[in-house]
């Protein structure tokens, strides 16, 4: 499955027009932050935080149709909505190769 | 529906991403963008930018969408602020309780731009059919109460007029319907000069206003002809002029006219349209039924029109009952109607006649029940009494000037056919009453003129003797006698001379009636006056009538003149005390 999907991203682009690259700044920009966030909450064995944080970069990926990445953090959104972090720490490794792989993928448009 | 118009979106979200992308879909609409990163700021945002349309993210730190949603719709009150939600949540429960919070629909993540721009055109639109609709009620609002303060004012002036007039006499019950403004019910009481007592109930068609307007014309004709001592059958034809004319087609009043003549122990009525009226009797307890005789008033025209009356003899203690038909017409709960037999059922029913007028009130606010709001009852009763119980009319003429005529003279005589139908007092004591000083004696002059000319035409002119007016059946005999002269007079004439001149600051009166009779010898008669006032049932012939102390009283000087056809009085009066 690719990371992203070109026509989304046309579509977007076509949306955003010259504020494209501003909105994957953001997007990368906020996605690492989380990320670290989001490591923190696991280490802090934090269910809603990692609730929280997951749903957010859930949202984020999907707008920029990264819908894998997207997928991985409906996965760890879930768990942590069930009051638990069990099985956090590998979906958040494949998190990070998935997320680096997207961001391959933008930087090669 | 205008599209392009240009409308303040605000969007919340906690997500960057979120807010660029919305953003760039709503600014190419063309609309105007605000934005807050979570329900805090959302609300703020609303309160400072006042955004036509929101989208609100569900889940935001500090404050959630759904709180967010609920503060933002109290804030609005009665405008129309849609809130449109951002969430990717699937579950049912939780986007119906996103509605539940105040939220009116829902955009779905990934954000569809096609279906974002739709949607908010669709709320557009409805936020400006909610925006009209409050405007129009805002409108209805005030022209409504422009009308109920309208209605108020018209009240005010209607019940000067329905309820002025000496309803109050000791003699009279009377009830008023508290929506007479809108059903039309008038109820008119007021004195003439010689002491009758005019009442006039009326019934006009139709509802509201237009039902109302007509008894102002119909109360000023009543009240000034009445004050002026104009006959009853004068007044009933005047008034059907006017509202013949003033009255669109299909409008009339119905009516029922009374003239309580206390010194005849008679009333004259008039009855048009109206349902059946009672009188009863007090000295055998039994009702009879006064029925309608004519049609409406306003309907005929002058000449069709008739206002014969029919004449009811009253002793003391009988009593004369008037209603519109909102008592016989008034519903209970069930429906039914109150009817004229319960009405019937009261009389017959009641054991003291005194209370027979609150018994009808209660009997009907009992048969109405809790309908007991629409008591649209109005209501008359009046007593046959004595002259003294009831005492001298108390003539209220406003009108008039401060100064009057001092110096003129005037002769006014009636001859022939005019003589036998018309009475020419009104004329002549609205000519005495330009005259300041006598307007406050108005109803004393009018008893010395109405004397002065019932002996020169019933003893002069037609001949008849005096004697027969000493007790009941004498009076009709008398008048009996009176109806018969008349019918085979030919010719004859009265004559009124009045002289006014200024006489020591104030003035002084000369009044001289010439009757065209043979005259009587009154030098021998002249110490039958004394006499006579001294003990008024000795019969007398000559001179004769209850006036004559009266006239003795006010007047320098009464005497005879000529061959016994003239009578002179002389009365004066001093300066005004300013």
């Amino acid at each position: 499955m690719s990371h992203i999907s070109t026509a989304e991203i046309e579509e977007l682009k076509l949306i955003m027009e010259d504020g494209f690259t501003d909105l994957i700044d953001a997007f990368v920009t906020d996605s690492e932050n989380k990320l670290e966030q989001l490591q923190a909450a696991l280490q802090a064995n934090n269910p809603s935080a990692v609730r929280e944080l997951a749903h957010s970069l859930k949202g984020a990926s999907g707008n920029i149709s990264a819908q894998p990445l997207a997928d991985i953090y409906r996965q760890i959104e879930k768990i942590g909505k069930e009051g638990s972090t069990d099985g956090v720490a590998q979906l958040l490794d494949q998190a990070h190769n998935e997320f680096s792989a997207v961001k391959n993928a933008l930087e090669n448009l | 529906m205008d599209e392009s118009v240009p409308l303040k979106v605000l969007i919340a979200d906690d997500n960057q991403s979120d807010r660029l992308i919305l953003s760039a879909i709503v600014k190419k609409m063309g609309h105007t963008v605000f934005l807050a990163e979570d329900g805090l700021e959302a609300v703020e945002h609303f309160q400072s930018d006042k955004p036509d349309i929101i989208l609100l993210d569900v889940m935001m730190p500090n404050m959630n969408g759904q709180e967010a949603a609920r503060k933002i719709k109290e804030l609005a009150g009665e405008d129309m602020v849609p809130i449109i939600f951002l969430t990717s949540l699937q579950d049912a429960q939780d986007l119906a309780a996103c509605l539940d919070s105040g939220g009116d629909d829902f955009l779905s993540k990934p954000y569809n731009k096609i279906i974002l721009q739709a949607k908010i055109n669709a709320f557009s639109r409805m936020r400006l059919m909610n925006s009209t609709l409050q405007q129009q009620r805002n409108v209805i609002r005030a022209n409504n109460e422009h009308m109920l303060h309208e209605q108020q004012v018209a009240r005010a002036v209607y019940d000067n007029v329905a309820h002025a007039g000496c309803l109050d006499l000791p003699n009279l019950q009377h009830l008023l319907s508290p929506f007479s403004v809108f059903n039309g019910d008038v109820l008119l009481a007021a004195r003439k000069p010689s002491g009758s007592l005019h009442i006039l109930l009326g019934d006009f068609t139709g509802h509201g206003l237009p039902a109302a307007i007509g008894a102002m014309p119909l109360a000023e004709i009543f009240y000034g002809m009445t004050a002026k001592g104009f006959n009853m059958v004068d007044i009933i034809r005047e008034v059907n002029v006017k509202l013949k004319t003033i009255l669109p087609v299909g409008y009339f009043c119905c009516a029922c006219m009374l003239n309580l003549n206390f010194r005849q122990k008679e009333a004259e009525v008039w009855m048009g349209g109206l349902p059946d009226f009672y009188l009863y009797r007090a000295a055998s307890r039994a009702v009879e039924k006064v029925p309608s005789t004519h049609l409406p008033l306003g309907v005929l025209s002058s000449q069709a029109f008739d206002a014969t009356v029919r004449i009811l003899p009253m002793d003391i203690g009988d009593k004369f009952y008037m209603w519109s038909d909102g008592i016989i017409e008034a519903r209970n709960d069930d429906g039914d109607l109150f009817g004229e037999q319960r009405l019937y059922d009261v009389f017959v029913q009641n054991k003291q006649p005194d209370r027979i007028f609150q018994e009808i009130i209660d009997r009907v606010t009992t048969f109405s029940g809790d309908s007991g709001k629409d008591d649209d009852t109005t209501l008359l009763e009046v007593t046959m009494v004595s002259e003294d119980d009831i005492g001298q009319a108390a003539i209220d003429l406003e009108s008039g000037a401060v100064v009057g005529p001092t110096d003129w003279r005037m002769s006014y005589c009636l001859r022939g056919e005019t003589l036998k139908s018309f009475n020419p007092l009104p004329v002549m004591l609205n000519i005495l009453n330009d005259v300041p000083a006598l307007r406050n004696l108005s109803g004393q002059m009018y008893t010395i003129m109405a004397e002065l000319y019932s002996n020169a035409f019933e003893h002069g002119v037609l001949g008849l003797q005096s004697d027969l007016k000493s007790d009941a059946d004498g009076f009709a005999k008398y008048y009996a006698e009176r109806q018969a002269a008349m019918d085979t007079m030919e010719s004859g004439s009265v004559q009124f001379d009045f002289d006014l001149v200024p006489h020591n600051g104030g003035g002084k009166l000369t009044i001289l009636v010439t009757d065209s009779g043979p005259g009587f010898d009154y030098h021998s008669k002249i110490n039958n006056i004394e006499a006579r006032s001294a003990s008024s049932t000795q019969p007398q012939s000559g001179y004769c009538g209850r006036g004559i102390p009266l006239i003795q009283t006010l007047c320098d000087s009464i005497q005879y003149k000529g061959e016994g056809n003239q009578v002179e009085v002389v009365l004066s009066w001093p300066a005004d005390e300013v």
